[in-house]
């Protein structure tokens, strides 16, 4: 899965050779900025079921969105919070990818369940994340950088 | 192959729970621990031939028949193979070492290697030796408890006793090759 140290230990191993000087480098600094992760991770798994919640609460009582898909977005939303918990503990984008993108949208098409009623919701998560009450400026560009990467994706 | 870090998310989605403060404990140590984690890789990195070639002639030293007529390391053509094995091996632990984790080891280097050592006519004892010679020669130089040059010599700050941890993690790869190919 990639992460931070996997992705350049699998590029060693294709070329052969043993970690040098410059996959080091880049293996710190990866953990150089990985406790505003951990920060932010943390703080996601603590307010988890609450962020989601809000999130849901906030898109769906605009009564835009059919009100029976509430369950299933809530559902959804946590599971994906959940993979951006991994992606910040791994400091790459390997869960998202693996578990939550791919084919991910052509399911929640399947279900005729709006797209754009996941993508209001995670922005709502992103404006509403509040420096420093949630957490602190560094945590906050980690997550509010991946939500962006799954709004881009679902979009 | 995973690192400390997606060992943590594949066990954490098993439960299909985040990860919280619990878990997240170990992870701060991997990275808080990370400067002695680079300098053990590199202790490997840069004695390599150093450590396989000291372990090969270790082990053809105390089997002296090896190097003869008939003997496993027998023309020099098998002897290269034997120095080309202690490398890749070396490769494998310095990879996990960094990883913090064996699965790189266990899936691309030791998964079937007892296999093709048997199949090859390797001499499992002798191979074991030589790996055991690599052990101790990587933690001596990880804890600066060598002979010759040390590895924090000339550097301010960090010293051989402060790794003794990080060695002992190195030497419990080394016990999985073993124990793979034994």
């Amino acid at each position: 899965m990639k992460s931070a140290v996997t992705t350049v230990v699998i590029a060693a191993d294709a070329a052969g050779r043993f970690p040098s000087i410059s996959d080091i480098e880049s293996v710190k600094g990866s953990l150089d900025r990985a406790s505003a992760r951990f920060a932010a991770a943390e703080k996601l798994a603590a307010g988890i079921d609450k962020v989601t919640e809000d999130a849901v609460d906030a898109v769906y009582k605009n009564g835009i969105y059919d009100q029976a898909n509430k369950d299933k977005c809530a559902r959804d939303i946590h599971h994906y919070l959940r993979l951006i918990n991994y992606c910040l503990v791994t400091g790459g984008t390997g869960p998202l990818d693996e578990w939550g993108i791919a084919g991910m949208r052509e399911v929640i098409r399947a279900q005729q369940l709006p797209t754009a009623a996941y993508i209001e919701a995670f922005s709502h998560i992103r404006d509403r994340v509040c420096i420093p009450r949630d957490m602190d400026q560094q945590a906050a560009t980690e997550f509010k950088g991946l939500i962006d990467y799954l709004i881009n994706a679902l979009a | 192959m995973l690192d400390a870090f997606s060992r943590a998310v594949v066990s954490a989605d098993a439960k299909g729970a985040p990860i919280g403060s619990s878990d997240l404990v170990a992870l701060r140590k991997y990275v808080s621990d990370a400067n002695k984690r680079i300098d053990a890789t590199l202790a490997i990195t840069q004695n390599v031939s150093c450590i396989a070639a000291d372990a090969i002639a270790g082990m053809v030293c105390e089997n002296t028949g090896m190097t003869q007529p008939g003997g496993n390391c027998y023309p020099t053509r098998r002897m290269a193979a034997c120095l080309r094995d202690g490398e890749i091996i070396l490769r494998y632990v310095s990879y996990a070492l960094l990883a913090g984790d064996a699965s790189v080891l266990d899936d691309r280097c030791l998964n079937g290697l007892k296999e093709t050592y048997m199949a090859l006519g390797v001499p499992i004892a002798n191979a074991v030796r030589a790996i055991e010679i690599m052990k101790i020669a990587t933690v001596a130089i990880m804890t600066e408890t060598n002979s010759g040059r040390k590895m924090f010599e000339g550097i301010n700050s960090g010293s051989g006793s402060q790794c003794k941890e990080i060695a002992a993690e190195a030497a419990s790869y080394f016990d999985r090759v073993i124990s793979a190919i034994s």
